[in-house]
C-alpha cells in the first residue's frame, strides 16, 4: 500500500489533466439567492445543453471575495457579483480572461455597460443587470417638492426616511449634496460630510440593506433611498408612490459575471455565458430581476410596462452623468468611523 | 475498572475532536488575526500591530461597548423583575397547572428566535394589528411609531431572554427546602422579612445563573437591535457584523470579539465567584 501511494497521488494529479479534454456536464455558479431564476434561465438551459447547474450561494459580495480566495482548488464556474468587488478580485489576479472566439453573441452587449473601471480592456466580464439607487416618496405625505438628496434634509421629513444601511452609499449621497464625488478620500471633506450627516439621523425612520421596499409598502416610511429592486417593487404594490431622480448626480452600479482564474469547468462557462447573451434570455433577466437591461439586442423584446417603468428605463438625458461606489483604500477607515458614530447621534 | 475508564475516554474522543478542529481552531485563527494590519483593499498585510486593540479604546468604539453595556444591564434588570416573581409563582402552583406552566415557558423555543422577531415586527407594525386595536379602541387617531424605537430594540430583548432567567430561578425555587420559610414564621418573622432572610438569600444562586445566562447572550444579539431597532442604534454584535462583512476591516473585528469574549469570560468568572449554580456548563 505505502508503495501505492505516490502511484495514487501522481494518478490524482494526471486525472484533471484528463477531465478538461472531456469536461464533465457540471457547472458551479457562485451569486445572491434568487439572482439567476430556475424556471427562465437555469432549467432551459439545462435541458438545452445536458449541463447540470449547482446553485451556490453568498449573502455580500465581501463574502462572495472571501469564498473565492479561500478555494485554492477550484470549484466555482461563474461568478456574479458588483462592480466594485470584480475590481479588488481583478487586481487580486482571480478572473480569467474570457474566450471571445466562444461567445458568439458578445456584440449583443450594450456598450454603454463596457470598458468600465472594474474591466476597462473589456476581457474578463459580461454584464448581467444595472441599476441605479433613487428617491421614491408618497406624495400623500411628502408635501414639499424632491428634487434631489439635498430634500432628504427638510425638516418636515422627521422620522419617516428608510435608507439603505450602508456606510458607502449615506455618506455618499451627503457627499454628493454638498457637490463632492462619492469617491472623497480627502478627510477634510469627509469631516465636513460627517457633520451634515448628523442633520439626516433626526429623519431617519429606519436603515435596511435588503429590504427597504417593504418599509414603503407598509408605510411604516413615506419616503425612501434605495436600489433599483426596491423602488420597482415598492411601485409594483404601491402605483401611488412617486420616484424622484436625483439633480445632484445619480449613482450606479453594474453586477456583472466572470469566470474565476482557477473554474474547473471553464468550456461550460462560456457556453452559459453565451446563452445569457441570447436577447430572448437577456430580456428575461432584466425583467425577472427587475433592473435595468444591459443587453441592446432584448431591447426591442421588453415589455411595453418595462419601458413605462421609472426606475427600469431611464434616458439617457435624465440618467446624466452617473458615477461608480469604488473601493477608496484606506479612506474606508474613515466611511467606518463615520458611520459607527452617525448611528450614535 | 481500567477499560471502563479508557472505554469512556475512547468514547469521549470524538468531542475532543469536534471541540478542536471547530471550536479551539477557529478561535485561534481569529486571535491570530487580531494582530495584524488591515489590507488597503482587502484582507490582512503581514506586519503585525496591536492598533486594532489601541482602536477599540477610540471614544467612538468604546461608547459603541458602553451601550451594550448600558442595553445589557437594562434587560437584566427587567427580566429578573418579571422572571423572579413569575418562577415563584410557578414553583409554589399545583404540579399539573406546573406542568403547563413550563410548556408554555419552553414552548418559544420550538421556533427560532429570529421568526419569533419578525412575529414582533409584524405586531408593531405601523398598519398591523396592535395598532389596529388601540385605533379600534379610540385611544389614537393615528397609529404610533412603536416599530424602529429603543423601546422596541429592549421589548427583543427582554422577551427573547426571559426564558433563560425563569428557569434557573425556577430549579433555585423549587428546590428549596420551604421548613427554613416555615421555621422563619415559626419564630416570629413577617411574610416580607422570611422572604427578605431566608427565600432570596436561597435562592441568588439561581438569579445569578439567570443573570449570566441573559447577560452573556444580550451582548451579542445583533439581529434584534436591526430588525426592531431599525439598525439606527449600535451595539458590539453590530459592530462586529459590519467590520467583517461590509466596512472590510477583518483585523479589527476578530479584536472587537477577542474583546468580547473577554468581557464574556470575566462575567463567567464574577459568576462562579459570587457562587452561582456550579453547574451551568
Amino acid at each position: 500500500m505505502k508503495r501505492m501511494l505516490p502511484l495514487l497521488l501522481a494518478l490524482l494529479l494526471i486525472l484533471p489533466a484528463f477531465a478538461h479534454a472531456q469536461e464533465e456536464k457540471v457547472l458551479n455558479i457562485l451569486t445572491w439567492a434568487d439572482y439567476v431564476n430556475g424556471p427562465m434561465i437555469l432549467e432551459p438551459f439545462e435541458r438545452e445543453t445536458g449541463i447540470r447547474v449547482n446553485y451556490n450561494y453568498f449573502d455580500s459580495n465581501e463574502e462572495m471575495l472571501i469564498k473565492l480566495q479561500a478555494d485554492k482548488a477550484g470549484s466555482y464556474d461563474i461568478v456574479l457579483a458588483s462592480d466594485y468587488i470584480i475590481d479588488i478580485a481583478r487586481n487580486e489576479g482571480l478572473l480569467l480572461s474570457l474566450d471571445k472566439s466562444l461567445l458568439s453573441n458578445w456584440e449583443n452587449i450594450d456598450p454603454v455597460f463596457q470598458c468600465q473601471f472594474y474591466d476597462p480592456e473589456n476581457e474578463y466580464t459580461v454584464p448581467y443587470v444595472a441599476g441605479t439607487p433613487l428617491i421614491i416618496y408618497d406624495p400623500a405625505y411628502v408635501t414639499i417638492p424632491i428634487t434631489g438628496y439635498n430634500s432628504l434634509w427638510d425638516e418636515s421629513l422627521k422620522d419617516s426616511l428608510v435608507i439603505m444601511d450602508d456606510a458607502r452609499n449615506v455618506i455618499g449621497i451627503t457627499l454628493k449634496a454638498m457637490g463632492y464625488s462619492f469617491n472623497v478620500t480627502d478627510p477634510g471633506e469627509l469631516a465636513a460630510a460627517e457633520e451634515k450627516l448628523k442633520g439626516l439621523k433626526p429623519n431617519i425612520r429606519l436603515l435596511d440593506y435588503s429590504t427597504p421596499h417593504q418599509a414603503m409598502i407598509s408605510g411604516e416610511a413615506t419616503i425612501g433611498y434605495m436600489f433599483t429592486p426596491g423602488v420597482v417593487w415598492a411601485l409594483a404594490e404601491r402605483p401611488d408612490l412617486m420616484v424622484a431622480y436625483p439633480e445632484e448626480g445619480m449613482g450606479f452600479g453594474i453586477d456583472s459575471l466572470f469566470i474565476p482564474a482557477n473554474a474547473p469547468h471553464p468550456q461550460n462557462a462560456h457556453a452559459f455565458l453565451n446563452f445569457l447573451l441570447r436577447p430572448e434570455i437577456a430580456v428575461n433577466i432584466a425583467e425577472q430581476q427587475a433592473y435595468i437591461n444591459c443587453n441592446r439586442a432584448a431591447d426591442p423584446l421588453l415589455s411595453a410596462e418595462f419601458k413605462s417603468n421609472p426606475a427600469l428605463y431611464i434616458p439617457a438625458e435624465i440618467l446624466g452623468k452617473t458615477e461608480f461606489i469604488q473601493d477608496v483604500g484606506d479612506a474606508q477607515l474613515l466611511y467606518n468611523d463615520i458611520w459607527t458614530r452617525f448611528k450614535q447621534y | 475498572m481500567r477499560t471502563k475508564r479508557t472505554k469512556k475516554t475512547l468514547l469521549c474522543i470524538p468531542l475532543y475532536v469536534w471541540a478542536v478542529l471547530f471550536v479551539g481552531l477557529p478561535l485561534l485563527y481569529v486571535l491570530g488575526v487580531s494582530f495584524f494590519a488591515r489590507g488597503a483593499t482587502w484582507g490582512v498585510t503581514d506586519t503585525l500591530t496591536l492598533s486594532n486593540y489601541r482602536k477599540i479604546f477610540d471614544p467612538t468604539y468604546l461608547k459603541v461597548f458602553g451601550d451594550s453595556l448600558r442595553t445589557a444591564a437594562l434587560t437584566c434588570l427587567i427580566v429578573s423583575l418579571i422572571s423572579y416573581p413569575f418562577a415563584y409563582c410557578m414553583a409554589r402552583a399545583k404540579p399539573a397547572y406546573r406542568t403547563l406552566l413550563m410548556i408554555l415557558v419552553m414552548a418559544p423555543f420550538w421556533t427560532s428566535a429570529l421568526i419569533r422577531t419578525y412575529g414582533w415586527m409584524i405586531l408593531l407594525k405601523a398598519n398591523g394589528p396592535l395598532n389596529a386595536f388601540l385605533k379600534w379602541l379610540g385611544v389614537i387617531d393615528r397609529p404610533l411609531k412603536l416599530l424602529y424605537t429603543e423601546g422596541a430594540v429592549l421589548l427583543g430583548f427582554v422577551y427573547t431572554l426571559l426564558p433563560f432567567m425563569i428557569l434557573p430561578c425556577y430549579t433555585a425555587i423549587e428546590r428549596m427546602d420551604w421548613c427554613t420559610v416555615e421555621a422563619a414564621r415559626d419564630l416570629g418573622a413577617s411574610p416580607t422579612r422570611a422572604f427578605l432572610t431566608v427565600t432570596l438569600p436561597l435562592t441568588l444562586s439561581g438569579v445569578m445563573s439567570g443573570l449570566t445566562l441573559t447577560f452573556v447572550p444580550s451582548m451579542g444579539m445583533f439581529f434584534l437591535s436591526d430588525l426592531l431597532g431599525g439598525s439606527k442604534t449600535i451595539l458590539i454584535g453590530n459592530l462586529i457584523q459590519d467590520q467583517l462583512l461590509r466596512a472590510r476591516n477583518t483585523p479589527f473585528g476578530a479584536a472587537l470579539a477577542v474583546a468580547l469574549l473577554l468581557l464574556t469570560a470575566l462575567t463567567l468568572w464574577l459568576q462562579r465567584r459570587t457562587g452561582g449554580e456550579t453547574q451551568l456548563f
